[in-house]
């Protein structure tokens, strides 16, 4: 879910979900570091048997930061995808399976969103190149050695797409580490590995939930495995529920720990003094990857404990007094279709739905009200019952108006007071309020009492005690500031030393120079990040760059809207009714397509929503008789994933073949890349928020347009394209190897698939196929040769296996139910946990 | 007459349980909803958890009842035998001692702590003692069924059908798991699990019926089969009830314990039938945990021991073996309520 305010949302409302992870680090005896021995029970409590790890929430991180130095090459990358991948799971200690799951290609309904990210981040760059060459041009000019590094071209982020040669890099690097995991740490022994990489269709966490169903449907499934699952996205939290396993959590990052850090200074990035004091010295590389930037800390890692959940669930949902069956199960998936609402990665979100308006709870308010008045759940096992649906709503319709009027009074009384304020400074003669640029006061929201003391969850972040101190001297400058943010950190670095030295040395002084605009994010990470900081400030006045000339001339809050709505972003008249009908149908489709996609998979890898924009809950009338189906069809070819979501500036990490398809203004697709693109507001205030106006993919066009140049790519190139499958790794000392050995590698090997028994794997069912790279007992080479690394070799005698994994047969409908003989823990929620749930519910005032 | 003394068991039968060999499925059959037998497991239930407070009285006017009064004898179990014999070309028996039903064992293993009268059939055959219930006693002293004991027996067959599907609960459709309630209940279908299994130097051939399975069966036939026992008891709230009730586990123990069933599932039910909890027990570490309870509350001595309960068969089974070995004609064994000695006699030449 592209709402990463859900996250925020939902750990403040039900504060138990959230807890630390315990983690034990390694101890440094006379200068050697000892690594952790993962075979000790786990320190979280109880011991955990399932990891997944939706890889690309660990690419993304490793291999553009935001708080520190990129890795100069993509060995280089890998090596921190190993170093951070080798922590996460220290932390877990999964005793039974781990999953890494890479992003293949997407159902169609996902590459619009995909599309628009990566046309974004290609034209931020673009802004930053441009921005740094004119910098360079103005050092130039005032006589000063310019650094080699500040011309570097920073790594493009798009590279992060199945098909690319960047993801082939990255699979080998992952077979290598599991390799080398497997012969090295005693941890592993009995660890099973699954490895979907970039050429296995699907996306990561969606390939997982896949895995997940496929080994709940085997009768010998133990229905109390421990899941964990990684990831950076809200909506792991979504696909927990939806399994329907109560043991599972959530792993992540405490992005809001930032105060947790040792202070560093803001300019440097290096410890031992602030900002006042810094030299400007650019950083001393130590060591082969810049060791010191690694005391960087780490952050520390939380649990949301999907269980804690579901007991706030059945406070929350529970209606009495019905004359159906009450059900946790289908009330829990009755929620996370709601969720739906107000925001996914497929469809846009309702106008009159944001979580900052309290969507969620206005929803499911509705639900609880015309529950049995629908005389059923509006879901059962994914499947959207749409007479029912169309009661949620008429209820949403009812309010849509006094809606938008309160979201536009709240806008205006939050606007007045700041217009207070800053009069009430500027009377107070209060000189240096001049120069204060209040980015964000992120003062107001605050964190429920009842949140555990100990976690450092919601402490006001140190992005916005920074933005405060924004001076003058650096406004004027602003362009170099933001430029030396952006650019690869080292030569930021690098460059805010020789600004510090020969422009600005003496304006600096008060400055902590990571001020950077919110809205100018580089990374999908960073949009991910700036949506956070935007939520927790609450109210927020915007920033001088921020785009303030876009006037709103929809205006929702005044009568009209509809109208002016429809024919502004939609370009039809007021009375085109039908039009509204087709748009509202469109999303019907979408709702059920989505709620399918979380709890049975893809329903349809060609289905997509063909609108830029939602409909309101009022558009839609008698959806009870629309028949929903789809088509299965198939995915499309990493090649073709890549040209549909690639901008031309990305364009080098596709065959060459393909280039004049998007550069050519001859090309019979070149529509499909502009340039420029207009981004529409749509009543926000930052360009992050905006929706950017591409054009769809004709998937026709695309084809036929690739299947003339697809004869011209070489053979490399073609196997890069092909579908892969998931590869099965574990070690001799499991029971695994001697079964498979003789199955595959005896003189009375077979060849075929050969079904898994789930007593000699352990719990792991499916098939295995004989793994064609895989040879018993050989050497296994470090994959790369321009770095080197003193943990990672080549090891000479391989002593794990990989086979070719394949997912049970799936051949029934999953059912959100719990399973036999599932033990629930012992409950989380006291009474009073409960009564609060309780009592905001009344304090609401229905 | 020969006899087999009974008393003081608790000090004779003590120590560490006699040798006793992990039963093991050799063949299984079924009865169809007529009751007709096939050589087949179409019978068998899959175990799913039943919705709580459901009425186990429900559907009782449609009950399809089997008549258990006329005598099977050892027929379903012996026809299975032979369809084995023909599939494998081997002789079943071979090596075995004794061939019956579940439930004759379970009186034997039940005599030291519950004492409770029976009177079996015996003969001696090709080596192996074929062991049968005296159905004449068991009708003459079964007495008269009352409504309500008829109602409660059928509260047991409910709850079969409430926790069980006819195919594992991936393939069963929701409309089959939640429309469980509204199945005709009918106890003519039955599931039969015939293994082999050893207690000292006896080797037996036991059959008895399996109310379901827990997950599926073994890949790999040599593994154990993860069978559940279902059984309905009275929701506890009194000392007396407990007390009552850790007599009823022995026998709910010794049942599964013969067929090597793994789990036992309770559903606890109130005086109107109404099912009120679900509890779910592995066999094997029942005598343990009883043992384990005892202890923790200060209750005393467990009522019963099955370390005892084991080395009492075995002693038994190992004496009748030599008794009975070589003889013609059919014998009797008998126990009277709260005796000191099962009797054993001919009946028939
Ligand atoms: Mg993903």
């Amino acid at each position: 879910m592209g709402v990463p305010a859900f996250f925020r949302w939902l750990s403040q409302k039900y504060p138990k979900i959230i807890s630390p992870v315990l983690e034990t680090l390694p101890q440094e005896i006379d200068g050697q570091l000892i690594p952790v021995d993962t075979t000790e029970p786990n320190p979280n409590g109880e011991e955990l048997d399932n990891l997944y790890l939706d890889m690309n929430g660990i690419v993304h991180p490793c291999s553009h930061p935001e708080d520190r130095p990129a890795p100069e090459t993509e060995q280089e990358m890998m090596l921190e995808v190993f170093r951070y991948t080798e922590r996460v799971v220290a932390m877990v200690r999964p005793r039974k399976i781990l999953m890494m799951a890479v992003d293949g290609v997407a159902p169609r309904a996902k590459m619009n969103q995909q599309r628009s990210r990566r046309f974004r981040s290609a034209q931020e760059a673009k802004d930053k190149e441009e921005e740094m060459a004119e910098f360079v041009k103005l050092l130039a000019s005032k006589g000063t050695e310019i650094d080699s590094t500040l011309q570097k071209k920073s790594w493009d982020s798009n590279a992060i797409t199945p098909g690319t040669p960047f993801m082939g890099i990255l699979s080998i690097a992952l077979k290598y580490w599991v390799s080398y995991k497997l012969n090295t740490d005693p941890a592993w022994a009995k660890l099973k590995i699954i490895i979907s990489d970039a050429s296995v269709p699907g996306e990561g966490e969606h390939k997982i939930m896949e895995f997940i169903r496929s080994q709940r449907s085997d009768p010998e499934h133990n229905p109390n495995t421990r899941h964990v699952i990684y990831g950076l996205d809200a909506d792991l939290i979504m696909l927990g529920l939806a399994t329907h396993e109560p043991h599972f959590r959530v792993l992540r990052e405490d992005v809001f720990a930032q105060d947790s850090k040792p202070r560093v200074c803001k300019i440097c990035n290096q410890k031992g003094h602030r900002a006042e004091e810094c030299t400007g010295k650019a950083k001393e590389k130590t060591g082969e990857f810049d060791e010191k930037s690694k005391a960087n800390p780490r952050k520390p890692f939380i649990w949301l404990d999907v269980g804690v959940l579901r007991e706030y669930l059945e406070v929350e949902l529970r209606v009495p007094g019905l004359s159906f069956q009450w059900d946790l199960e289908r009330a829990i998936d009755d929620w996370v279709f709601l969720c739906f609402f107000v925001g996914n990665d497929f469809l846009p979100h309702f106008p009159s739905l944001e979580i900052r308006d309290a969507g969620i709870e206005t929803l499911t308010t509705i639900w609880k009200e015309n529950l049995a008045a629908m005389k059923g759940f509006v879901t059962t096992d994914g499947n959207v019952n749409l007479e029912r649906a169309q009661f949620i709503l008429d209820g949403l319709a009812k309010q849509e108006d006094s809606i938008f009027r309160k979201r536009r009074q709240v806008e205006e009384r939050r606007e007045e007071s700041a217009k207070r304020r800053k009069l009430q400074q500027e009377n107070n003669g209060d000189s240096s309020s001049e120069a204060k640029i209040p980015v964000h006061r992120g003062k107001s929201e605050r964190v429920p009492t009842a949140h555990p003391a100990n976690i450092p969850l919601f402490a006001p972040n140190d992005t916005s005690e920074a933005t405060k101190k924004l001076n003058h001297d650096i406004v004027v400058n602003r362009a170099q500031i933001r430029t030396a943010n952006y650019a690869n950190k080292s030569a930021a670095a690098a460059l805010k030393a020789q600004l510090l030295q020969n422009t600005l040395s003496t304006t600096t002084q008060t400055t902590e120079a990571d001020s950077k605009p919110t809205n100018d994010q580089p990374s999908i990470l960073g949009k991910r990040k700036a949506e956070l900081i935007e939520e927790s400030s609450g109210t927020q006045t915007p920033d001088t760059s921020a785009v303030e000339e876009n006037q709103d001339t929809v205006k929702l809050w005044e009568p009209g809207y509809r109208d002016r709505y429809y024919e502004q972003k939609f370009n039809r008249p007021p009375s085109d009714t039908e039009f509204r009908r087709e748009v509202a149908n469109a999303y019907v489709e979408g709702l059920c397509w989505v709620l399918i996609y979380y709890f049975q998979g893809c329903a349809s890898w060609t289905w997509y929503y063909p609108y830029h924009y939602a409909p309101f809950a009022q558009d839609f009338e008698n959806i009870g008789e629309l028949k929903i189906s789809f088509t299965l069809g198939k995915p499309f070819k990493p090649f073709e994933q890549l040209m549909g979501v690639l901008p031309a500036a990305s364009k080098h990490n596709i065959p060459k073949a393909f280039w004049p398809l998007m550069t050519d203004e001859g090309s019979e697709i070149i529509d499909f890349y502009p340039e420029t693109f207009p981004l529409d507001l749509n009543g926000k205030k930052f360009a992050w928020q905006g929706v950017a106006i591409l054009p769809f993919i004709d998937e026709a066009r695309l084809l036929t347009a690739m299947n003339k140049v697809y004869p011209n790519i070489t053979d490399d190139e073609k196997e890069r394209n092909e579908m892969g499958s998931e590869l099965l790794l574990f070690s001799e000392s499991h029971p695994l190897y001697d079964e498979l050995a003789t199955q595959f590698f005896s003189k009375r090997a077979i060849e075929g698939d050969f079904p898994l028994d789930p007593r000699v794997s352990e719990g792991l069912s499916g098939a295995v196929r004989k793994d064609p790279n895989f040879i018993p007992h050989s050497g296994v080479t470090f994959p790369f040769t321009n770095v080197t690394s003193d943990i990672y070799g080549d090891i000479d005698d391989d002593q794990s296996m990989s086979v070719i994994y394949l997912l049970p047969e799936k051949k029934h409908q999953h059912k959100s139910m719990l399973l036999r003989g599932v033990v629930l823990k012992a409950p989380a929620l006291n009474a009073a946990d409960k009564d609060i749930i309780m009592n905001r519910k009344q304090g609401n005032g229905r | 007459m020969h006899s087999f003394n009974v008393a003081d068991y608790a000090t004779r039968f003590a120590g560490r349980s006699s040798n006793i060999k992990r039963p093991r499925e050799i063949t299984c059959f079924s009865y169809d909803e007529n009751h007709v037998l096939r050589h087949d497991e179409s019978s068998l239930r899959y175990y799913y958890t039943p919705a709580l407070h459901g009425d186990l009285s429900g559907g009782y006017d449609s009950f399809i009842k089997h008549d258990d009064s006329v005598d099977e004898h050892l027929d379903s179990l012996l026809e299975s035998l032979i369809e084995l014999e023909k599939k494998t070309g081997k002789r079943s028996t071979e090596d075995v001692d004794f061939v019956t039903w579940r439930g004759m064992i379970t009186k034997i293993m039940t005599v030291p702590f519950m004492e409770d009268a029976f009177e079996m059939n015996a003969v001696f055959h090709e080596g192996s003692i074929y062991l049968e219930e005296n159905n004449l006693y068991k009708q003459s002293t079964r007495g008269f069924q009352d409504e309500r004991g008829a109602r409660m027996s059928y509260w047991g067959y409910k709850f079969e059908s409430l926790s069980t599907l006819s195919r594992p609960w991936a393939e069963a459709s929701r409309e089959e798991i939640e429309n469980r309630s509204r199945e005709i209940v009918n106890n003519k279908a039955q599931y039969c699990s015939i293994v082999k299994t050893g207690f000292g130097n006896c080797g037996l051939i036991i059959g008895g019926e399996v109310d379901a399975i827990w997950d599926c069966r073994p890949m790999n036939p040599e593994n154990p089969i993860n069978y559940v026992e279902l059984k309905t008891s009275r929701q506890i709230s009194t000392p007396n009830q407990n007390h009552n009730f850790e007599k009823k586990l022995q026998r709910f123990w010794a049942q599964s314990f013969l067929l090597g069933v793994p789990k036992i599932v309770i559903g606890f039910r109130d005086d109107h039938g109404i099912l009120t909890s679900i509890d779910i027990r592995e066999t094997q570490s029942i005598p343990a945990n009883i043992k384990k309870e005892h202890l923790a509350q200060g209750l005393g001595p467990p009522p019963w021991n099955g370390n005892v309960a084991i080395n009492f068969t075995t002693a038994f089974l190992e004496w009748l073996k030599s008794t009975l070995a070589d003889t013609k004609g059919v014998w009797r064994i008998r126990y009277q309520q709260r005796g000191k000695q099962i009797e054993v006699f001919q009946v028939q030449e």
